[in-house]
């Protein structure tokens, strides 16, 4: 079966030359579809560059990638906003909520780059909005809400496109430890659901919610480790 | 398309969240805009005040004109035209003689102004009050008879209830003696050419051929220049061809350029050149404003773009590409200046109106109505809106080529 995420050989290098960093030096990675996987490493380790390359938003020096079939590793920048688009929701540390928009309007806005009409657009967001149960808050602005409940609007906003891959980027990294439950029981429920999720964190408690676990240091692939259940 | 609605309304409403910041952007375009329109609005209204009133008083004139000092124009000449040309109705023919006039109210510098009986059809500017203009008869047989204004009757008597009285004239020590059988007033249009002073001379309209019975001069027989008047309907290009032909047969001096003719449309068409001219160079004055306006828009969308770092960092996360980020910021500024256009529009109007009242007060001869027409209104809409568009790529290119990662990155 062929793997949804297939990465082969990839270097990330910057500065090239004399005082070239090595930000991911020849990793191979392997995701199928269904699967909840953790990567888990240090700040510097290279796991922030290896989460900017699968979540298409930037380009290996060398190597491989393919999503979904499709060889993504060489594309301009506006066919990787496509890609962005429909293969890929982002969950990021910060909520990355755009903050005179209402939580509706925000989950819209993925819609709205992929030109879905404007009914169609609101029924995805409304479903996806109650999905992570945040019906009754759908027009207020970021600044009403709380931490977890802006996570949770972000959450919506990756999923309301339905892409096949869900980026997780250190999602409960600014958020109490009540919010991170919730949020991590969403992620297993979208897991649940058939989704594929990707979690990028240093922590490993939060990595411990995951089947497998990817361990990163130094741009290179220290271990990946599958639990048995 | 339907996305660019979706930016359209983007637009709309970022610039309402910041009231007033887009408010005080839109200043320059409003001023830029407002001044623009209030120069033409007045221009074109001052136009059509000049153009109405010189339009009635010039009609169907025509100036014929000598240039050689031999061949002048003869009263045959004139006489041959007026009776062989279809087109003319009638000529002009005067002369003037200097004198004075006393009256129990004082001692008037005056002028016998003699005519042919045609004389009334070229006044323009005064239509008749009282009494009758002299005849065809009372030119024929030189009648002592003549008409004045009322302006003149109350400087002469006090009064203008003067029909049937006579006026002594003092002509280089004749006295002769004319009765006063008509009264004239301004007409409605002679507001730009109405005046008088003190101590204006008199004017007496007496049939030219006096000056031969009574006075004992004899009659001019030529002229440098004379009018005619186009009868009704008379196409006035082919009229004048047939004239300047016949003076030219008539003189034996075919083709060369002896005779010329202007026309009263001729003075119209210079004069609306000129306001024109003066109009669309203060226009331009004003515009520089809309290219200052311009700047201070492209200053505020490059602000805004940098504030907006991280908010184009997540749209280009999520799937906006280049284009969709250009749009963004383009539709901003486009409407930025679009508003601005339509408020300085309306501002300029109402400024134009406003002084039109002032000047209707103050000065109300020369009351005039502002206007503008709906071309010039849509072209400084389409104006405002491109100068938005101008000014607005720069910043709009820079949004659009940031690199999400890096727009990310930064907090």
């Amino acid at each position: 079966m062929d793997s949804l995420i297939h990465i082969e050989h990839i270097m990330k290098i910057y500065n090239p030359g004399e005082n070239e960093v090595r930000a991911l030096d020849d990793v191979s990675l392997d995701i199928q579809s269904g699967e909840f996987v953790a990567i888990i490493g240090q700040s510097g380790s290279g796991k922030s560059t290896l989460m900017n390359m699968l979540g298409c938003l930037d380009t290996p020096t060398s190597g491989q990638y393919i999503l979904s079939g499709e060889d993504v590793s060489h594309l301009s920048d506006n066919q990787l906003s496509d890609i962005r688009n429909k293969q890929i929701g982002f969950i990021f540390q910060g909520f990355n909520l755009i903050s005179n928009l209402t939580a509706l309007e925000n989950v819209e806005l993925p819609l709205i780059y992929r030109g879905m009409p404007a009914k169609e657009r609101r029924e995805c967001s409304l479903e996806a909005l109650k999905i992570v149960g945040l019906e009754h808050r759908v027009h207020h602005k970021p600044s009403e809400m709380s931490g977890g409940q802006q996570q949770r609007v972000a959450i919506a906003r990756a999923i309301a496109a339905k892409p096949p891959v869900i980026l997780a980027d250190e999602p409960t990294g600014n958020l109490d430890s009540g919010s991170t439950k919730e949020i991590m029981k969403i992620l297993h429920e979208l897991h649940d659901s058939g989704r594929t999720v990707i979690l990028i964190t240093h922590d490993d408690e939060i990595a411990a919610n995951a089947k497998r676990v990817v361990r990163i240091m130094d741009g290179k692939i220290e271990s990946d480790f599958t639990k048995e259940q | 398309m339907s996305q660019l609605k979706e930016y359209i309304k983007m637009a709309f409403f970022n610039i309402l969240s910041n009231k007033i910041r887009s408010l005080l952007t839109m200043l320059g375009i409003i001023i830029g805009i407002s001044s623009v329109i209030l120069i033409m609005s007045l221009g074109n209204g001052f136009k059509n005040m000049i153009t109405s009133q010189l339009d009635s008083i010039g009609t169907g004139q025509i100036a014929i004109m000598s240039m050689s000092d031999t061949d002048l124009i003869t009263l045959d000449d004139l006489e041959y035209i007026k009776e062989n040309v279809e087109g003319i109705q009638s000529y002009l023919f005067t002369d003037s003689r200097q004198g004075t006039i006393s009256t129990p109210k004082g001692d008037f510098d005056a002028y016998a102004y003699g005519c042919n009986a045609d004389n009334y059809l070229f006044e323009q500017y005064s239509v008749l009050s009282k009494g009758a203009y002299f005849s065809e008869d009372d030119y024929e047989n030189g009648k002592m008879v003549c008409y004045i204004s009322e302006d003149d009757a109350i400087k002469l008597f006090g009064n203008t209830d003067v029909i049937g009285m006579t006026v002594d004239i003092n002509i280089q020590g004749r006295i002769v003696e004319y009765r006063i059988i008509g009264l004239t007033t301004f007409a409605d249009n002679a507001s730009l050419v109405s005046y008088s002073y003190e101590n204006a001379p008199i004017y007496l309209n007496v049939p030219l051929t006096t000056f031969e019975s009574a006075l004992g001069l004899s009659l001019p027989e030529d002229t440098y220049a004379a009018n005619l008047m186009l009868a009704d309907g008379a196409d006035s290009k082919s009229t004048c061809d047939e004239v300047i032909n016949i003076l030219e047969s008539r003189h034996n001096c075919k083709g060369t350029d002896t005779f010329q003719i202007q026309s009263f449309s001729d003075y119209m068409a210079t004069i609306n050149m000129v306001i024109n001219m003066i109009t669309l160079f203060i226009s331009l004055v004003a515009a520089i404003s809309l290219l200052v306006g311009g700047v201070g828009v492209m200053n505020i969308m490059l602000v805004s773009v940098t504030e907006r770092t991280r908010e184009i960092g997540i749209r280009k996360a999520l799937g906006a590409k280049t284009s969709s980020i250009m749009l963004q910021f383009l539709s901003e500024s486009a409407f930025l200046t679009m508003v601005g256009g339509i408020l300085g529009i309306l501002g300029g109007y109402v400024g134009a109106f406003l002084i039109s009242q002032i000047v209707s007060l103050v000065a109300p001869t020369y009351a005039f109505t502002p206007s503008i027409g709906v071309g010039a209104v849509l072209i400084t809409t389409l104006f405002s809106s491109a100068v938005g568009i101008f000014f607005g790529i720069y910043p709009a290119r820079k949004a659009a080529k940031l690199s999400p990662i890096e727009a990310l990155r930064r907090m």
